[in-house]
């Protein structure tokens, strides 16, 4: 019960509103004013999850949408549902916290061309299973046209280029990390998304991805495969380029801000503050 | 209540340096204290550690003893010390709890905080209005006050803690000449009538001319010269770190520089040109 | 303002016995001495309503509307919240939540009439494409369940102060953080709209492309949410000082000042319109729902 209280400290409390804040207000202003086909609505709650624990995460992604949902004025539209999902999200964000996966790793070198092969090579052979096990091709048993792999792999290349970029430039394998932690978020987001999308909107979103669920249902797949489908196409770049936000936003904080948080002393670790 | 500071020295969490070092002061119940230095000197920091609220709140480490009537200030929970000492910082908006629809509900956050008897916490919000003249401003929506105007909400939100020691950083920076000798005022019935403690940090030494009892000088976190505030106020030293002297002191030295013959006559005819 | 009209009170020292709450509903006792503009009790029929019983019909409406399948669950939720809605007079409003769902509305007709999996009843064909009447079926229940589900958050978000909600939450024993966050979120959105709205402006008289290529706009993020995001951070301290200066972590039971009306009838209400609403998805869920 101590470990509860303590993730809910004045100063979390006092950072939890201004992280909804920030979720609804940047959702709105990436989704409506620039119009671009990510949501980056979720840099709140992942940014409380890493400071603050899991509960602390989960309870702004709830809250998040709730509001974004209800509240006089700005309500409306239909985020209501994906509380859940946003849930999900806060409470994994708690657990990469805890494993200080976003504590900066400065390296060197060799460590660094290492970590960028190995990047590559995780990816490769993630990959290599899907291009050769002929039952995911086969549209008849609820799977994705083989369109859809072709894409996969071309954009896990392009993924894994600016990921081993990033590490690179930076000098830091966190990037590695949050790479791993953001797309891992993402797919959990899209499994948990896509039944939510299916019982609650036929299996669309409303946004410009709802062509991708005409492709994939007119390639032959079933409601839920649609939904999923999509999903796992917008939602790990969606969750991967919140995270390297987050990577970059809590890197720029002050060392004396982030050591009064829960978990900011393993944010740290031994960063100069 | 009486504050005092004992060889107070203090670090922020992970600096490299004392943010003060070796303070000593000491705030009787009904004596207005003022502090004056050149910018970064530490006076805000003095004002957090006089509070209580560093370390118990913002961290850091301290040696010394800080107390009130005695009692140790890091000992404290920071409800205990909010009753005993308020503290107002220079960005009023920030102070405000952002969750009250108006004024009213805004200066009732305090006490209902401390669970009072909702007759007392009723009559601590229309007292703290009253002392401080906006009760016009109660039904107003504290978000769309003028900078000036949520200053003296924000003070008010403080009094209606009723603490017996007053920590003021800068009050009135972003008021006019009218709100300031508002809060002037104020602030002088507080230290006379209610016997609250004082110690206030203002680059407006024409306020503390008036209305402290005692100065003192902060520099690099030390500090350097403490005294009434009618000798400090007038030492020379003090335009060097960048303080600006009162009008009496300025017009004292403008007049002596133009050839009246002793300090005594400039007195003299300033104390006849103020009568 | 008289300076106390409380001669009686206590002096105000600080006791930490818990304070003599007026349960909901006795709002004769709290009123006495708080100004009008502090209590702004709710009038109108359905307004007037506690907002607990406004958000448990508001929450059971979205659960029938998507959790019982078949036509009756989203007729009866458009049915009984247009009724509210003119009960309440808020009719009028409901045109802005309706007109925010077509997007969404136009992809499930869309994407379900023409691509609905395994359905091979084809009404009529565009090119390529066969509308089928399973999936039509299907696109038209979406749509009113999207459509009732909107209507319910409206009618809710129209009829209830947020204020209203969090207090009657506070007098039931919600803690004061929970509120405070709700309480502090609603009332910091608006504020980080227009710091938003400045960033961009500014953006864009530097050449950020609000309308030109994804690459472009994708770049506009940065200048964006850098600023935003680091200037509300920057508060995070110095609010906390500011709420712990005003006794925020006192443990003791915070003082209820503002009471909303509530009594045995709606708490009828409440149990019946939440308990049924379960049972209803229960029902569907197990196939034994009677009504198609």
């Amino acid at each position: 019960m101590a470990w509860l209280s303590r993730q809910f400290s004045t100063r979390v409390i006092v950072l939890i509103p201004i992280a909804i804040a920030i979720n609804i207000v940047l959702g709105y202003t990436v989704q409506t004013i620039l119009k671009l086909p990510i949501y980056l609505d979720s840099i709140g709650t992942i940014l409380v999850g890493v400071l603050a624990g899991p509960i602390a995460g989960a309870l702004t992604g709830i809250l998040s949408n709730l509001i974004w949902q209800y509240a006089p004025v700005i309500g409306g539209g239909t985020i209501g549902p994906f509380a859940i999902t946003a849930g999900v999200i806060g409470f994994l964000a708690g657990i990469w916290g805890q494993l200080a996966v976003y504590r900066s790793r400065p390296a060197s070198g060799t460590q660094l061309i290492l970590a960028a092969i190995a990047a590559a090579v995780i990816v490769v052979v993630v990959v290599i299973p899907i291009l050769n096990n002929p039952a995911y091709t086969d549209p008849n048993i609820g799977g994705y046209p083989s369109w859809v792999y072709t894409a996969a792999i071309v954009i896990a290349a392009i993924v894994a280029v600016i990921v081993a970029g990033f590490i690179y430039i930076r000098r830091d394998l966190a990037g590695l990390w949050v790479a791993v932690a953001g797309v891992v978020t993402g797919i959990v987001a899209a499994f948990v998304s896509a039944p939510i999308s299916a019982i609650a909107f036929g299996g669309v979103t409303g946004s410009g991805t709802d062509l991708l669920v005409a492709a994939l249902r007119q390639g032959g797949s079933d409601v839920m495969s649609a939904s999923l489908g999509q999903g796992l196409f917008s939602d790990p770049i969606d969750k991967t380029i919140t995270s390297f936000v987050v990577f970059i936003v809590l890197g720029g904080l002050s060392g004396r801000l982030l050591a009064r948080f829960p978990l900011g002393e393993r944010l740290l670790g031994n960063r100069a503050v | 209540m009486t504050l005092r500071l004992s060889a107070v020295t203090y670090r922020y969490a992970g600096a490299q340096r004392d943010a003060l070092t070796d303070v000593e002061l000491e705030l009787p119940a009904g004596s207005v204290l003022g502090v004056v230095g050149p910018n970064e000197s530490g006076k805000s920091t003095l004002c957090l550690v006089a509070s209580g609220l560093a370390p118990v709140v913002v961290g850091g480490q301290i040696r010394g003893s800080v107390t009130i009537d005695g009692r140790e200030t890091v000992g404290m929970r920071p409800h205990e010390l909010a009753q005993r000492c308020g503290i107002l910082f220079q960005n009023a908006q920030a102070q405000l709890s952002g969750t009250a629809s108006t004024v009213f509900e805004e200066l009732a956050f305090g006490p209902r905080n401390l669970g009072l008897p909702l007759g007392t916490v009723i009559e601590r919000v229309e007292s703290s209005l009253e002392t401080l003249g906006i009760a016009g401003l109660a039904d107003r929506d504290p978000d769309r006050l003028s900078g000036g105007q949520a200053q003296l909400v924000a003070l008010a939100a403080i009094l209606a803690l009723g603490p017996d020691i007053l920590i003021l950083d800068e009050p009135t920076s972003q008021l006019d000449p009218q709100g300031t000798r508002l809060v002037g005022e104020a602030l002088r019935r507080l230290a006379h009538e209610k016997r609250t403690g004082i110690l206030v940090v203002e680059h407006k030494t024409a306020l503390l001319d008036e209305l402290a009892d005692r100065v003192i000088v902060i520099d690099q976190g030390r500090l350097i010269r403490e005294g009434a505030s009618v000798d400090v106020l007038a030492d020379p030293a003090l335009v060097e770190l960048g303080v600006e002297p009162p009008p009496r002191v300025r017009v004292r030295s403008a007049l002596a520089g133009a050839g009246f013959r002793t300090p005594g006559e400039v007195d003299a005819l300033l104390a006849e040109l103020a009568r | 303002m008289p300076a106390s009209r409380w001669a009686n009170a206590s002096s105000g020292t600080v006791r930490s016995e818990k304070p003599a709450d007026p349960s909901p509903g006795d709002s004769g006792r709290a009123a006495r001495g708080l100004p009008a503009y502090v209590l702004r009790v709710p009038t109108g029929t359905y307004r007037a309503l506690n907002p607990l019983t406004k958000f448990v019909i508001a929450l059971s409406s979205a659960l029938v509307a998507f959790g019982v399948r078949g036509w009756t669950g989203p007729l009866s939720v458009l049915v009984v919240t247009a009724a509210i809605a003119l009960i309440a007079g808020v009719s009028r409003s409901l045109r802005r939540f309706v007109l925010a769902t077509i997007p969404i509305v136009a992809s499930i007709l869309l994407v379900n009439a023409f691509l609905y999996p395994g359905a091979t009843d084809v009404l009529f064909r565009v090119g390529p494409l066969a509308a089928t009447g399973t999936g039509g079926t299907v696109a038209l229940q979406a749509t009113l369940r999207v459509l009732a589900f909107a209507l319910s958050v409206a009618v809710f978000s129209l009829t209830t102060a947020t204020d209203d909600f969090l207090a009657d939450l506070e007098c039931r024993g919600t803690g004061r953080r929970l509120t405070f966050v709700v309480g502090s979120a609603i009332r910091t959105i608006p504020a980080m709209g227009s710091r938003a709205v400045e960033i961009v402006e500014a953006q864009r008289a530097r050449g950020l492309d609000t309308e030109g290529s994804i690459r472009r706009r994708l770049r506009g993020i940065v200048p964006l949410a850098g600023p935003m995001v680091f200037g509300s951070l920057a508060e995070v301290e110095e609010r906390t000082v500011a709420l712990e200066a005003r006794a925020f972590s006192a443990p003791v039971r915070r003082t209820v000042m503002r009471t909303l009306p509530d009594g045995s009838g709606q708490r009828a209400m409440r149990w019946l319109v939440g308990l049924g609403s379960i049972a209803a998805v229960v029902a569907s869920i197990a196939g034994r729902f009677p009504l198609p």
